[in-house]
């Protein structure tokens, strides 16, 4: 019920953001669309193998993602990406106790080699990312810790079966990486689909070139009848992201699927004009900072909430936002989706007030009485462009408001995991970053258990909130749990201070149509739905 | 002489393995690991045991000279492993990127060569007078200009003035040589233009001095014609420096248009290179050293045969 | 580099002091060399700025400004603001600091670093030269950029590991040079005489080798000068060198430079003039002194 109308205020709250950074093509109802053309997409880096159940990097997704279907996928016309809705799966049921999901596949689906899918190559598929044999990596197995086993009862269901009741499921299972494979093909060579493709999506593998592109042509025996409407893609590799840019202004390129600095969408509609469409959205990436609770002074709260309290948020979105990929303020959530946190709400929380000398002024008694008058220290950042630069100057300039000297040092992005890993700062920026807006997948690494707590803070009512939040089923519950979460880790504790949420740029040639931008740049890149006007 | 040259020849193997122990070790110097970026990559975390096993089987786990060892067993076989990165095979990673720089490389000899030669010799010719110092000021600008803002500047002008984009996607000079060239000639003249700064100012210094020699006073005084004494004598003498200094750059563009590759959008060695380190790439980033100072040692190796060839001193060594 | 054969042996040498001294001697370079004249104050001009940058710089380098971002060159800010509405003359004067610090220091220690290298191999010859040689042929194998690089990924990213990164590459490109000027000298009789006479190594490489190389010294430090701050300026642009938010040229060419390249010129024309200004003077001034030392051309 509040469900619904919390849904209404996304859609108008994700239409206002859009409608203040020009024209959105909203997706299907419009034009008719049209049957031919060639998608041609820009892509800044290239798979390390082929296979979506071992690697994270959208320099896979991109290229590779129109072969296959998963069973279930995320709306691609939605634009908080959050919305479940059917791929080989037709129908689902879940049991009234939330243990046993039931669903119906499609039939007369085919391989790219013309052998029909069933359902035994979902339960391979799944059995290979949830239960990996020894010497098969899964990257993403322990979110389907909930699982107990993949069932393939007849040819045309297959069933999961829970240890426990966890209201996310649904969408977890919509992710873009979890692949359905052939099944006879992972029987014979688990590690078949590591430099292979075989699947059963909208478009077949022609070539990749190494370092230069990657062709795909429409699969004439598609399933969903009537789609695929383009004759093909090709996606080309391209690293500098100025060359990318020159690609779309030359119009050689379409689109570029991840996204493009505000500077960089103003060239281009300066440049191309109404040839130009601009899609902007919220994205589903944040920085934070980590603070390291076993050094002194940040194993002191107080110490901790100052350090939030000074940065002016709202003013810092302002400029920000003109110059580099951030943008709006938000909490554990991406602004706009079912479990964010409505702004008012957000206002109360530490930092996140509007009046910023009041704040500071706390901030400020807050570390006199701490003991950490004149506070100095490192602060360590990846060296990379955007936005991790620009915001990280902007917090060195913040923490200065409050009488706080830091010194900036840039690590070299491969080797800045291994800094964090070892432990090997006082205060750092650390990324959240998740295919899918859902708080079971952007959370747990809060937790005092997780490996990628590298703050090392040690909190057990995080912890347990967190698990009250994944097994609560009515949403009103959870929602209750989710700001209890989001003002522990952020207002009481402070054990990370958040920035600003990313923002998704994505300027793109007016002739492709039927690609609605979501807060991921994991999603919505079958191109099943994509044609080109002429 | 051919006692001289097969002493170069036989050199060429220990400065090989140098290279080779060098580099094995500087990249296994660099913090991070391959397995550690390729698992926990980006975001998450993944258990160590996991993390243990890839590593096993990538044969980290070996202590550094044992790994050497079964590298070498397979480069003298002229099998170079595969990407760590990727598991595909070396070569397969390298080919096309490495047809591209030669191309580039060869091309921006030739604009070069082109440049520099005639302007070298008229500088030195006309030494001191205005000539001198506009060709010297024209040398020293490619020099002084950084490429990536050179490169940027280029493709803006395109798009602006001409409205129109080189081809972003390599094809080979056999499978479409008008695409092909529409491609490469631009970062050609831009990396031509900057190499022919040095190879100008080699061709005015080695012209200036063989111009004083004593056997060029002995020519004069002796009344035979100019234009012969340049020819013949003069330049021929100052080409050998020249040549030397255009051989090494040449091997040197092969893997070190590092940011020129990035600006005009080029799949080539340089960029493959960054992106290995990145990766820590051992095998590949190993293979791809390899390949350039390779050239780089024959090219040295060619050059002693042309100096034993062209300088009678040498020949009686 | 090329070995130089033309770089020969003569008697003269430097040792020779000129007439009227040294200020007869720059009065006499300037004229008769404007180029490398020019050259020379242009380096003298970068020098004095970048001691001085607290008086010269009308802003702070690293103070935000939001309020003034992306503002054009005009009164309040010379030659404009960057995207942090930070002062781009005070960053370019800053800046001429960290071009000249890692310019001059990997350019020196280079060069000097080779040149010892390079005479003692070609002053004791046999074995010594033979591996010395080897393991300079090694290093020059790499090509310069990816040499610093991985010396960078190694080290880290401070201005000493820097000047480090980019001193080592330059070592036995330096060598090379010096050791074929050092070897003519090596091959006269009167340094076979000297030994003989019962002089000490330390003895002949000053009296005799050193003059000889100090012209090709001079002239590879030019070279290293311009090329050092080049390769900075590259590191930087790769994300690999000098670190926001020091003011450093090739760093203000990265990122937002780039981006705004349209709509904000100003922030990428001027750090890519100043670099390619020093380059330019250093080269100039090189040049001009290469041809003052050589002795052959003095007896014109």
């Amino acid at each position: 019920m509040g469900h619904r109308g919390l849904r209404i205020l996304a859609l108008l709250a994700s239409f206002t953001l859009v409608a203040g950074t020009g024209l959105v093509d909203p997706a299907a109802a419009q034009d008719k669309p049209r049957h031919g053309g060639e998608l041609v997409f820009v892509v800044p880096s290239e798979p390390p193998s082929y296979d979506a159940h071992q690697e994270e990097t959208f320099g896979l997704i991109h290229p590779m993602a129109p072969h296959y279907n998963t069973l279930v996928r995320v709306d691609p016309f939605d634009k908080t990406g959050t919305k479940p809705v059917p791929d080989l799966a037709e129908s689902w049921n879940i049991s009234k106790d939330g243990l046993i999901y039931t669903f119906k596949l499609h039939r007369g689906v085919k391989f790219h080699d013309g052998s029909e899918m069933t359902s035994k190559d979902v339960k391979a598929s799944y059995d290979k990312i949830i239960f990996p044999p020894a010497g098969v990596k899964s990257l993403r197995k322990d979110a389907y810790r909930v699982v107990e086993v993949v069932e393939a009862p007849d040819p045309y269901t297959v069933r999961f079966r829970l240890k426990w009741p966890e209201s996310s499921l649904l969408l977890n299972l919509a992710s873009p990486w979890n692949w359905i494979y052939k099944a006879d093909l992972l029987a014979k060579d688990m590690h078949w689909y590591e430099k292979n493709v075989m699947g059963t999506g909208p478009f077949t593998f022609v070539e990749h070139v190494k370092g230069s592109h990657w062709v795909g042509k429409k699969n004439p025996n598609y399933w969903d009848k009537g789609k695929p409407y383009l004759d093909g893609y090709r996606a080309i590799f391209i690293s500098a992201s100025s060359a990318q840019v020159a690609a779309i202004r030359g119009e050689r390129a379409h689109i570029q699927f991840r996204s493009f600095s505000p500077a960089e969408r103003d060239s281009l509609v300066q440049a191309l004009g109404p040839k130009i469409t601009v899609q902007e959205s919220p994205w589903d990436c944040l920085n934070f900072v980590s603070m390291h609770h076993e050094k002194k002074p940040f194993n002191d709260k107080r110490v901790r909430r100052a350090l939030s309290l000074a940065l002016d948020r709202y003013e810092g979105s302002k400029n920000l936002s003109k110059i580099t990929l951030v943008r709006d303020v938000g909490g554990i959530q991406v602004p706009g989706t079912p479990w964010a946190t409505p702004p008012a709400e957000l206002e109360k929380l530490a930092g996140y007030g509007r009046d910023i000398n009041a704040n500071r002024a706390e901030a400020r008694k807050l570390l006199k009485e701490a003991g950490a008058e004149g506070l100095s220290f490192t602060f360590k950042n990846r060296g990379i462009p955007h936005p991790y630069e620009p915001v990280g100057i902007w917090l060195i300039d913040q923490w200065r408001q409050i009488g706080v000297t830091v010194k900036q040092e840039f690590i070299e992005a491969s080797a800045y995991h291994p800094m964090l890993k070892r432990g090997d700062f006082e205060v750092a920026m650390d990324f959240q970053c998740g295919f899918i807006v859902e708080p079971d997948l952007d959370l747990p690494r809060f937790l005092s258990t997780s490996d990628a707590n590298y703050g090392k803070h040690k909190d057990t009512v995080i912890d347990d909130l967190f698990q009250k939040q994944a097994r609560a089923m009515e949403p009103e519950e959870r929602r209750k749990y989710l700001r209890a979460f989001e003002k522990r880790l952020l207002d009481e504790e402070a054990h990370v201070i958040y920035t600003l949420q990313w923002h998704r740029i994505i300027p793109h040639s007016s002739k492709v149509k039927g690609w609605t931008i979501t807060p991921s740049h994991y999603l919505n890149n079958q191109l099943d739905t994509v044609w080109l006007s002429e | 002489m051919w006692k001289y040259l097969l002493k170069r020849f036989a050199l060429m193997f220990p400065t090989l393995l140098g290279v080779a122990v060098v580099t094995f070790i500087l990249i296994r110097v660099i913090p991070g690991d391959v397995v550690e970026l390729r698992l926990a990559g980006d975001r998450g975390s993944v258990s160590d045991e996991m993390l243990n096993a890839e590593r096993i089987k990538f044969g980290l786990d070996q202590p550094v000279w044992r790994q050497f060892v079964t590298w070498i067993a397979g480069a003298a076989r002229l099998d170079f492993g595969t990407s760590m990165w990727t598991g595909s095979p070396i070569w397969d990673e390298i080919r096309l990127r490495f047809a591209l720089s030669f191309q580039v490389a060869l091309m921006s000899t030739i604009v070069a060569v082109l440049l520099a030669i005639p302007l070298g010799v008229i500088a030195a010719l006309r030494q001191d007078t205005w000539v001198d110092y506009t060709v010297r000021i024209f040398s020293i600008a490619g020099l002084a200009t950084p490429s990536f803002w050179l490169g940027i500047v280029f493709i803006l002008a395109l798009l602006i003035l001409f409205k129109w984009l080189p081809p972003m996607v390599y094809t080979p000079i056999w499978v479409n040589p008008w695409q092909n060239l529409a491609q490469l000639i631009w970062p050609a003249l831009a990396v031509g233009y900057r190499y022919s700064a040095v190879a100008t100012r080699m061709t005015r210094s080695a012209m200036l001095e063989v111009l004083r020699e004593d056997y060029i006073r002995t020519a004069r005084a002796k009344g035979l014609v100019e234009k012969l004494i340049l020819s013949r004598h003069a330049l021929k003498n100052a080409m050998l420096p020249v040549l030397t200094v255009i051989a090494i750059e040449f091997a040197f563009l092969i893997g070190g248009l590092v940011v020129t590759e990035q600006v005009f959008n080029l799949n080539g060695v340089g960029l493959l290179f960054v992106q290995a380190v990145a990766h820590r790439d051992y095998t590949l980033i190993q293979a791809l050293v390899m390949l350039v100072a390779g050239i780089f040692i024959l090219m040295n190796f060619l050059m002693d045969i042309m100096y034993a060839w062209l300088d009678p001193r040498i020949r009686y060594r | 580099m090329a070995i130089n054969p033309a770089i020969d042996v003569a008697a003269e040498g430097l040792a020779d002091t000129p007439h009227g001294g040294w200020r007869a001697a720059v009065a006499d370079f300037c004229r008769r060399r404007p180029l490398g004249a020019i050259g020379a104050a242009v380096v003298v001009l970068m020098l004095a700025v970048a001691v001085s940058a607290e008086l010269v710089a009308p802003y702070d380098p690293v103070a935000v400004d939001f309020g003034a971002m992306l503002t054009r060159p005009g009164v309040q800010h010379w030659l404009g603001t960057d995207a942090f509405g930070r002062d781009v003359l005070s960053r370019l004067l800053y800046g001429a600091r960290t071009a000249l610090l890692v310019g001059f220091g990997s350019a020196l220690m280079g060069a000097t670093g080779g040149a010892i290298i390079g005479v003692g191999s070609a002053y004791f010859g046999g074995k010594i030269d033979l591996y010395l040689q080897r393991l300079m042929d090694i290093f020059l194998s790499f090509p310069l950029i990816i040499l610093a690089l991985a010396l960078v990924a190694i080290l880290g990213n401070s201005i000493p590991n820097v000047i480090m990164a980019i001193t080592i590459p330059m070592i036995p490109r330096s060598a090379l040079v010096i050791r074929s000027s050092a070897l003519a000298i090596r091959e006269m009789p009167y340094v076979d005489a000297a030994r003989a006479a019962g002089f000490g190594h330390a003895r002949i490489i000053m009296r005799h080798m050193l003059p000889n190389v100090m012209a090709p010294y001079l002239i590879m430090l030019t070279a290293f000068l311009g090329q050092a701050i080049l390769l900075e300026s590259s590191l930087s642009f790769l994300g690999l060198g000098v670190q926001e938010p020091t003011a450093a040229w090739g760093l203000m060419l990265r990122g937002a430079a780039v981006d705004f390249a349209e709509s904000a010129p100003w922030m990428a024309i001027f750090p890519g003039l100043a670099i390619s200004l020093a380059v330019f003077a250093f080269n100039l001034f090189g040049d001009s002194l290469r041809d003052a030392l050589d002795p052959k051309l003095r007896t014109l």
